[in-house]
């Protein structure tokens, strides 16, 4: 089976139409043609996640994010770049193979990535509004204590009144993060423009914990917040790809914080 | 929006009038007025009043990199009522259909009571050479001596851990859980590039190269940091940090006093810190 294979039976089995003027999932490294050994999903194709991809027997990599550090993985002027040469050679020494699964797996129904992010905050969601979470009232400490333990964040970053009491909130994925809302009190997202954004959340917060309103903004890096929906991407593609070995591996949150 | 654009103008001729009419008393030092030395002495075209009415005596100036709350109430309590901010005071709410809110509502009623202008100052001093936001940051960092020839970016450190350097970092900058880092934490560094601000992949690929470690202001995930990621990944010995925009951008804001006070030195100019908007659960 090909990795071209591979991604025709996607499209067959995505249960909408294949957006064909997508610059985003299409093959990024390596030849379609390829005799896949096995699959890894993963939320970005890193240099360490191909090396422990290719460690693992796979090479075949499906990834939700760039692989050449651009949204377009615009490579026309990385041909010197010695880190873009590293990762290349490595890639075609051992044959490997990087596609990318991001707006049509947003597209599919339901979003696999919401998917995944709803059953790593093992949250129910409020019925009739997909990314809106109610639940019994809290401190903004305790909420951020509680997403931190169960998505084991190293880089979490939160802003407002750690006493403030709350007990909604509205979630986005990836480089998305929802506007404060008179009745949405906690705001939570993969990643976001500190300031100079659409909705600038962080001053927006700050300024409402300074009127002593019980509001929140919880970041969860874009990684950590779209990396457990690429888990259920491995076991969606399971159920029609049985020919070779499919796994789900983590990119991994790539910061930590020093000690303040 | 056309009716404020009316009422700006309005109250700008007024801010023009009232100065030629009391020259030669004691002049009253208007807000449109320091704006006005202030864009004159940079060269670049008038930008807009963001809050306030610009014919505002003005009684001391506040610089900051962003005009939160917190900053605004230092400065109403200091009587700086010109504030000077990097980045923008009202969340994206300026627009008018999205006026209706309650913290936003709220600002613009404590800007009114206290009597406070804002003004934007960004484009000039992010794109001044050389670099206002990195000589600022290396002052405060108290790097200035590790300067590498006239490269206000580039400064050559005593050799330490990336961890060590991350925690220096966040001890001088008074961080709470803003920064984050790459790399290998034992990794030895030495050679450091600063991009303070919001910064594009070009700028990372440019200086990481030359340099141990990069610390930016902000960057994207899928973008700078995955590079950086690369970086180490291929074997090099190298580290990225990200302060945080407002966190890197603070120290140039608090530089930008010492440029103020040679422009308008009839009142008093000081810089107030929004300090590090994020912290994390113990």
């Amino acid at each position: 089976m090909t990795a071209n294979e591979v991604v025709e039976r996607i499209k067959k089995n995505l249960g909408i139409p294949w957006n064909d003027k997508t610059y985003r999932d299409t093959f990024k490294v390596g030849d379609p043609n390829t005799e896949v050994k096995g699959i890894a999903t993963t939320f970005m194709a890193t240099l360490d996640l191909i090396q422990r991809a290719h460690a693992a027997g796979m090479n075949f990599v499906i990834t939700h994010e760039p692989t050449f550090w651009s949204d377009r993985d615009t490579v026309s002027e990385l041909a010197h770049d010695p880190i873009y040469r590293f990762k290349m050679d490595f890639c075609s020494r051992h044959n490997l193979v990087v596609w990318r699964f991001h707006d049509h797996i947003h597209a599919h129904q339901p979003d696999l990535i919401w998917v995944g992010l709803a059953r790593a905050l093992g949250w129910q969601q409020t019925a009739g509004s997909r990314n809106r979470f109610t639940f019994p009232a809290t401190t903004l400490a305790a909420l951020a204590a509680d997403v931190q333990r169960r998505m084991n964040i190293r880089a979490l970053r939160v802003v407002g009144d750690p006493h403030a009491k709350v007990s909604s909130a509205a979630v986005g994925m990836g480089y998305s993060i929802p506007r404060v809302l008179p009745d949405v009190d906690v705001v939570i997202g993969g990643e976001q423009p500190e300031t100079g954004g659409q909705f600038d959340d962080t001053e927006y917060v700050l300024d409402a914990a300074f009127f002593g309103k019980n509001k929140g903004q919880i970041i969860l890096g874009h990684a950590i917040s779209e990396e457990p929906g690429m888990q259920d991407c491995a076991n969606w593609l399971r159920t029609f790809v049985t020919e070779v070995p499919i796994q789900f591996i983590r990119a991994g949150e790539p910061f930590w914080s020093p000690k303040a | 929006m056309e009716l404020s654009r009316r009422r700006f103008a309005r109250l700008a001729g007024t801010a023009a009038l009232t100065g030629h009419h009391l020259r030669g008393q004691q002049a009253p030092l208007t807000a449109q007025q320091v704006i006005d030395r202030i864009q004159k002495g940079a060269g670049i075209n008038p930008g807009a009043i963001k809050a306030g009415d610009p014919a505002t005596q003005v009684t001391g100036i506040a610089t900051a990199a962003m005009a939160t709350m917190g900053v605004l109430s230092r400065a109403a309590k200091d009587k700086a009522n010109l504030v000077i901010t990097m980045e923008p005071a009202f969340f994206g709410r300026l627009d008018a259909a999205l006026a209706d809110d309650p913290v936003y509502a709220a600002k613009q009623e404590f800007i009114q009571k206290n009597g406070i202008v804002i003004w934007r100052f960004n484009d000039y001093w992010r794109n001044r050479q050389p670099d206002p936001l990195a000589m600022g940051l290396a002052q405060t960092l108290a790097w200035t001596k590790y300067r590498v020839a006239d490269d206000y970016t580039r400064y050559d450190l005593p050799a330490m851990p990336l961890a060590a350097l991350a925690g220096e970092l966040a001890k001088r900058l008074s961080a709470r859980a803003g920064i984050r880092a790459v790399g290998d934490p034992q990794t030895t560094v030495r050679r450091i590039g600063l991009l303070p601000g919001s910064s594009a992949l070009a700028a990372t690929m440019k200086k990481l190269p030359d340099c141990d470690v990069v610390i930016a202001g902000e960057t994207r995930e899928w973008e700078s940091v995955e590079y950086a990621q690369d970086t180490v990944a291929s074997g090099q010995k190298k580290g990225f940090i990200m302060l945080g925009r407002v966190l890197s951008e603070e120290p140039g804001m608090n530089f930008c006093t010492d440029w103020l006070k040679t422009l308008v030195p009839e009142v008093p100019v000081r810089w107030l810190p929004a300090g590090d908007p994020y912290w994390r659960p113990a």
